[in-house]
C-alpha cells in the first residue's frame, strides 16, 4: 500500500484489496456457493457428431438411488421456448438456427447435451449418465467449412438450405454500385501493383479457456421468483434473456455472478444452452439446483475459436508503400447455436480489424462463415481477429523481404501517421501516437546490434531471430457497434453512494473474473474524492443492486466503466461543493472552486476555509436542514457514459527466438512491448494484463488445438491433449509505455486487454523465419510446431539443392 | 462402499465415514467444507489447482482418493496463515500482483511453500520448472517468479 497523503491514486501502485481473500482460500467462486437442499445437475452429452436421435432409454438411471429426475429433449421443448431470441440476437443479416437446451430429433456435434440428471449426489449423476442409453441413426458428418459451403453439401441444420451462416464484405460503401467499382480498382492495383503477396492463412480452432470452468445455482421461490448465480460476464443480459426465454416476468428474475470468478476471456459472455435449462429445471422441480461444469465438458463444448482460412492479397509499392488488401475469410464456426455471439460476430470483427494500424488506399475484405457439425465458437481474448492479424503481420514481413526492408522499417513507413482515421473496413479510430509507441519500441529492440549478434550467431550455425508485430486493439465498444453487432448497448454506468461516514459505495453492473475491478475502480474514485481507496468498496455483477451494463468484455473497464464512475463522482463533488459554497456563506463561490485532497474539501479562494469530506457527508445525509435553495439532500448518483466516438488502444511486439534446424524446436528468448493504453491507473495491473495476454498468445500460437477427427469425434477435452503454457515454455515479459491520454474519457483512460493477443502469433512467427532466414521460409499456419518447422526446413533445403 | 477415516486439514481433526472411491480433492471441498482448494481439470492432474500439503508434501488432492489420506495431516492455503498474519509467501503475491481471478494462486502457494523450503535460493528458471505443475491463464507468469523470488528473499 503507498503511502499517498494527498490522495492522487490515477497511476499509483496500490496492492489489490481482492488479493487478501484470494491467497487465504476466502474466495467465493461458484462451485464454493451452495443452498439448502440443493440438488446436482449431470449432463448427459452426445457421443455422435450429427445423428438423428432414435430413441432415449433413462430407465436404468432413474432407478439408480438418489436420481431425483431425469429430462431430455422431447420432456423441454413444449415447455421452453427455443432460441433464438431477440435480445440475443445480433442486428447482423445472419441465420440464427432454431435450438433448444437439450437436442431435439438430432444432435449436431460431439458433445451436444442430450439428457440432463438431477441427483442428491453429484458422484451418482455421474453413474446415472453411464446407464442412458441412446439409439442413434448416423448421418454424415459435415467437417471442413469450405466443404461444407460446395453445393450439396449435406446440412447441418435441416431448414436451412445450405450451411451458409453468415456473409458480408466490409469494403466500398453502402451501395451495390460502389462496391463493385471498389473491387474492380482493388483487382487493379493488384494486377498492376509492384509487389503483391499472396497466401493461405490457416489458424487452428482454439481459445482462451480460463482456469474456472462454467457454473450455475439457480434457486426458485413461488413467491420471489427466479435468483441464480451463474459464471457470466454479462450478468444483466442474463436476466432480460432468461426472463424472455423461460417466461418468468423480468422482475422476478435476479442474477449474479459470484463476486470470484475465475477467468473468463470471452468464455463466459455468451448465452448458452446449459443456465436455461438449469434455470427451468430449478423452476420445475422448486429445488435449488447446482451445475459445475467439468473440464472435459468445457473442452468438449465451449473456448473454441479462432479456426479461420484467410486467403489474403496484399499489393505495395517496390518502396514499401503498402497499397491495398484483398481478403476472403472463411470461417467453421461449429453448429452456430449460442446467444448472442452465434460463432460469426467474431470472423465479422476479425474482417474489420484486418487493415491494422497500416494506411491503405483501398481494401476488399470479404468473409463467410459455415456452419458444421462441431461445438459452437465461443468468444475468446483476441475476439476474431487471432486469425486476421496473423494474416496481415506476416503479408507485411513477406513485402518488406521482397522490398529488401527492414520488416520494422516498413511497419514504421506504414502506420496511421495521425489520429482519427478511418480504416478502409470503417473501423474509427479516435486518438493515438502510433509512432511514438513504434520508435519507443525500436529503442528497446536495438536492431543494428541484434543484426550484428545474429550473424556472429550463424558463422557458429546458431539460428537466432527477432519478429516484430502490432496491434490496433478496441477500447469498450460503444452503442454505434454494439447495437448493430449485438443488439445491446455499450454505454458505461456506475452507481456511487456515499454514506454520512464519507465513505463511498460504487456499484457495477459489469462482473469481472479477476481484472481487478475492486481495486482499480476505487482508485479511481478515490482520486476524485480525495480519499483513501480502502475507503471506496466496489460491488459488483449482481443486477438486484447494480445498474445495468452490457458486461465485462471489449475492454470496457478502464474506458467505459471506470469513466462512468467518475463521471458520477464528479456530480456528487459539484453537489458537495455548492453544499459547502451555502454552508459557509462564500459569495461568488461557483461549484468549482474547491479541491478534493487528503480527505478535505479545500476552498481555493481561501485554504483555510476547509471541512472534511466526511463531514460534508455527514451534513448532507444526516442533517438536511437549511438547505441551499432548490438543492434537495442525498449523495447518491448514477451516471452512464457513452463515449463521442469509438475509441482504441494501441501496442506493438518485439520477440526474440533460437530455432534449432535439426530439429525445428525453438525457444523464446525475450519478449518486449511497447503500449498506449493512455492515462494508467494501476500500473501493476495493466502490466499484469498485458503479459498475461501476451503468453495466452504464446500459448495459442504453440500449443493449443481442438482436434475433431473423421467422424466428428473430439479428441481434445483434456489437459493432457490440449496443452497450455506453464511457466517454464515462457519468458518473462518486458512492458513497456508511450502513452497518450486519450480524449474522450474523463481520466484519459483507454480499456485494455482484450484484443492484447492478436499480434503474439505474427511476431512469433516472424521471429522463427527471420531466424531462419538463409533457409527461405514462410510461416502461414498455425499451431507453429517443431515438425512443421523442421519440414519446411527439409523442403527449402531441397529446393535449395534442386536450383 | 464406505470407511471411516481420520484425516487432519489445518490442524483439525475429521471423522467420517466416506464412500471409498471418494476424492481427496472432494473430501476436503465438500465433506470439510475447505473450499480454497479448487478443482481445474477433470482429474488428469495438470492444472494444479487442487494441491495441498500432504505431511508437508506438495500434493494434487484430485489424484488421490480420501481413503489413502486417512490418518495423515493435510494442510489447504487456509492453513497458511497464523492467527490472521499472513506468509511472506502470500504477502509477495499481493505485493508483486502474482494473481488476478485467483483460481490457481491457491495450488501455486502450496506448491511454492514446499518448493521454497527445499529449495531456500532458487533461480529464476528454477522457480519456472518448479511451477510446471501449476496452471495459470491470467497473470503470464512473470509476477509470480517475481513474487517467488521475493518471497525467498523475506524468508532467508
Amino acid at each position: 500500500m503507498s503511502a499517498n497523503k494527498d490522495g492522487v491514486w490515477v497511476g499509483e501502485k496500490f496492492n489489490r484489496k481482492e488479493d487478501q481473500r484470494l491467497t487465504t482460500g476466502k474466495g467465493r467462486f461458484l462451485a464454493d456457493l451452495s443452498a439448502p437442499g440443493m440438488l446436482h445437475l449431470t449432463f448427459f452429452r452426445s457421443e455422435r457428431a450429427h445423428a438423428i436421435i432414435k430413441s432415449i432409454d433413462t430407465s436404468a438411471a432413474m432407478a439408480l438411488p438418489g436420481v431425483v429426475a431425469i429430462v431430455t429433449g422431447e420432456d423441454i421443448k413444449d415447455k421452453i421456448l427455443p432460441m433464438p431470441q431477440p435480445v440475443v440476437q445480433p442486428a447482423l443479416p445472419a441465420r440464427f438456427p432454431k435450438h433448444w437446451p437439450l437436442a431435439v430429433d438430432k444432435v449436431k456435434f460431439h458433445g451436444e447435451p442430450v439428457a440432463a440428471i438431477v441427483t442428491r449426489d453429484k458422484y451418482v449423476g455421474a453413474d446415472a449418465a453411464e446407464l442412458i442409453a441412446v439409439e442413434y441413426e448416423d448421418l454424415p458428418y459435415i467437417g471442413d467449412p469450405e466443404k461444407a459451403l460446395e453445393p450439396g453439401a449435406p446440412l447441418v441444420h435441416e431448414d436451412w438450405d445450405d450451411n451458409l451462416m453468415f456473409e458480408m464484405g466490409f469494403t466500398g460503401g453502402d451501395t451495390e454500385e460502389s462496391q463493385k467499382q471498389n473491387d474492380e480498382e482493388v483487382d487493379h492495383i493488384m494486377k498492376t501493383a509492384d509487389i503483391v503477396v499472396k497466401n493461405r492463412f490457416r489458424v487452428q480452432r482454439c481459445g482462451i479457456t480460463p482456469m474456472e470452468t462454467r457454473g450455475v445455482l439457480a434457486e426458485w421461490d413461488d413467491a420471489d421468483g427466479l435468483k441464480a448465480h451463474i459464471t457470466t460476464q454479462r450478468p444483466h443480459i442474463d436476466r432480460v434473456a432468461l426472463s424472455d426465454i423461460l417466461e418468468i416476468p423480468a422482475e422476478k428474475v435476479r442474477i449474479i455472478a459470484p463476486r470470484d470468478q475465475g477467468g473468463g476471456f470471452g468464455v463466459k459472455a455468451p448465452f448458452y444452452r446449459e443456465p436455461i435449462l438449469i434455470c427451468y429445471l430449478a423452476k420445475a422441480l422448486r429445488r435449488p439446483i447446482r451445475w459445475v461444469e467439468s473440464r472435459q465438458e468445457h473442452l468438449m463444448v465451449v473456448s473454441q475459436e479462432r479456426d479461420q482460412i484467410n486467403d489474403l492479397e496484399v499489393a505495395a509499392t517496390k518502396d514499401g508503400k503498402l497499397l491495398a488488401i484483398r481478403n476472403r475469410g472463411v470461417a467453421d464456426c461449429g453448429d452456430g447455436c449460442q446467444g448472442v455471439y452465434w460463432g460469426f460476430v467474431m470472423p465479422f470483427l476479425g474482417a474489420v480489424e484486418l487493415p491494422n494500424g497500416y494506411t491503405w488506399e483501398k481494401g476488399d475484405v470479404k468473409v463467410k462463415v459455415a456452419v458444421t457439425n462441431k461445438s459452437c465458437l465461443s468468444p475468446a481474448r483476441a475476439f476474431g481477429e487471432f486469425p486476421t492479424r496473423f494474416a496481415m503481420e506476416r503479408s507485411v514481413d513477406m513485402i518488406a523481404n521482397r522490398c529488401g526492408m527492414e520488416p520494422a522499417e516498413l511497419r514504421r513507413k506504414n502506420l496511421i501517421p495521425e489520429l482519427p482515421y478511418t480504416s478502409v473496413c470503417g473501423e474509427y479510430m479516435d486518438s493515438g501516437d502510433f509512432l511514438k509507441v513504434w520508435d519507443n519500441l525500436l529503442d528497446h529492440a536495438e536492431l543494428p546490434a541484434f543484426r550484428k549478434k545474429q550473424e556472429a550467431a550463424r558463422k557458429e550455425g546458431r539460428y537466432i531471430g527477432i519478429g516484430f508485430g502490432l496491434g490496433v486493439e478496441l477500447s469498450g465498444v460503444s452503442s454505434e457497434l454494439m447495437v448493430p453487432m449485438e443488439n445491446q448497448p455499450g454505454y458505461g454506468a456506475a452507481t456511487i453512494r456515499l454514506d454520512a461516514r464519507g465513505k463511498a459505495m460504487v456499484f457495477e453492473g459489469d462482473a469481472p473474473q479477476g481484472q481487478g475491478h475492486e481495486t482499480t475502480a476505487a482508485q479511481a474514485v478515490a482520486h476524485c474524492f480525495g480519499i483513501h481507496p480502502n475507503d471506496v468498496i466496489v460491488t459488483t455483477g449482481d443486477t438486484g443492486t447494480t445498474p445495468f451494463g452490457s458486461g465485462t468484455i471489449g475492454a470496457r473497464m478502464g474506458s467505459y466503466f471506470v469513466s462512468a464512475a467518475v463521471d458520477a463522482a464528479e456530480f456528487l463533488k459539484k453537489k458537495i461543493a455548492r453544499f459547502m459554497a451555502h454552508d459557509m456563506a462564500l459569495s461568488g463561490a461557483t461549484e468549482d472552486d474547491f479541491d478534493f485532497i487528503g480527505g478535505e474539501i479545500i476552498y481555493r479562494k481561501d485554504t483555510n476555509i476547509r471541512q472534511t469530506f466526511r463531514d460534508a457527508c455527514e451534513r448532507n445525509i444526516m442533517w438536511p436542514i437549511n438547505l441551499p435553495e432548490s438543492e434537495t439532500a442525498g449523495l447518491e448518483h448514477t451516471a452512464f457514459f457513452e463515449a463521442d466516438k469509438p475509441m482504441i488502444a494501441f501496442n506493438a511486439d518485439f520477440c526474440t527466438v533460437e530455432v534449432d534446424p535439426e530439429n525445428g524446436q525453438f525457444k523464446l528468448l525475450s519478449w518486449t512491448s511497447s503500449e498506449d493504453v493512455g492515462q494508467i491507473i494501476n500500473p501493476q495491473i495493466v502490466e499484469g494484463q498485458m503479459q498475461g495476454a501476451i503468453v495466452q498468445g504464446i500459448s495459442n500460437t504453440l500449443f493449443e488445438e481442438f482436434i475433431y477427427d473423421e467422424n466428428g469425434q473430439q479428441l481434445t477435452a483434456d489437459f493432457e491433449n490440449y496443452k497450455l503454457a506453464t511457466a517454464a515454455d515462457v519468458p518473462d515479459m518486458k512492458i513497456t509505455h508511450a502513452p497518450t491520454p486519450c480524449p474522450h474519457t474523463p481520466l484519459g483512460t483507454r480499456g485494455i486487454g482484450e484484443g492484447r493477443p492478436s499480434d503474439v502469433p505474427g511476431t512469433i512467427s516472424n521471429a522463427v523465419c527471420d531466424a531462419l532466414t538463409p533457409f527461405g521460409i514462410e510461416i502461414t499456419e498455425l499451431p507453429l510446431r517443431p515438425n512443421m518447422i523442421w519440414r519446411k526446413i527439409q523442403e527449402a533445403k531441397a529446393k535449395q539443392a534442386a536450383d | 462402499m464406505k470407511t471411516t477415516v481420520n484425516i487432519t486439514i489445518n490442524g483439525e481433526s475429521y471423522e467420517e465415514s466416506i464412500p471409498n472411491r471418494l476424492l481427496l480433492v472432494d473430501f476436503i471441498r465438500d465433506v470439510a467444507a475447505q473450499t480454497g482448494t479448487h478443482v481445474g481439470c477433470t482429474y488428469e492432474g495438470v492444472c494444479g489447482a487442487c494441491t495441498i500439503q500432504l505431511d508437508g508434501a506438495a500434493v494434487k488432492s484430485c489424484l488421490m482418493l480420501a481413503v489413502q489420506a486417512d490418518g495423515h495431516e493435510i494442510t489447504t492455503v487456509e492453513g497458511l496463515a497464523t492467527d490472521g498474519e499472513l506468509t511472506p509467501l502470500q504477502i509477495a503475491f499481493n505485493e508483486h500482483h502474482a494473481l488476478q481471478c485467483g483460481y490457481c494462486t491457491p495450488g501455486i502457494l502450496m506448491n511454492m511453500d514446499e518448493f521454497l523450503k527445499k529449495n531456500p535460493d532458487p533461480t529464476e528458471e528454477e522457480i519456472r520448472h518448479g511451477l510446471i505443475g501449476n496452471l495459470c491463464r491470467c497473470t503470464g507468469y512473470s509476477h509470480i517468479v517475481e513474487a517467488v523470488k521475493d518471497a525467498a528473499k523475506k524468508l532467508a
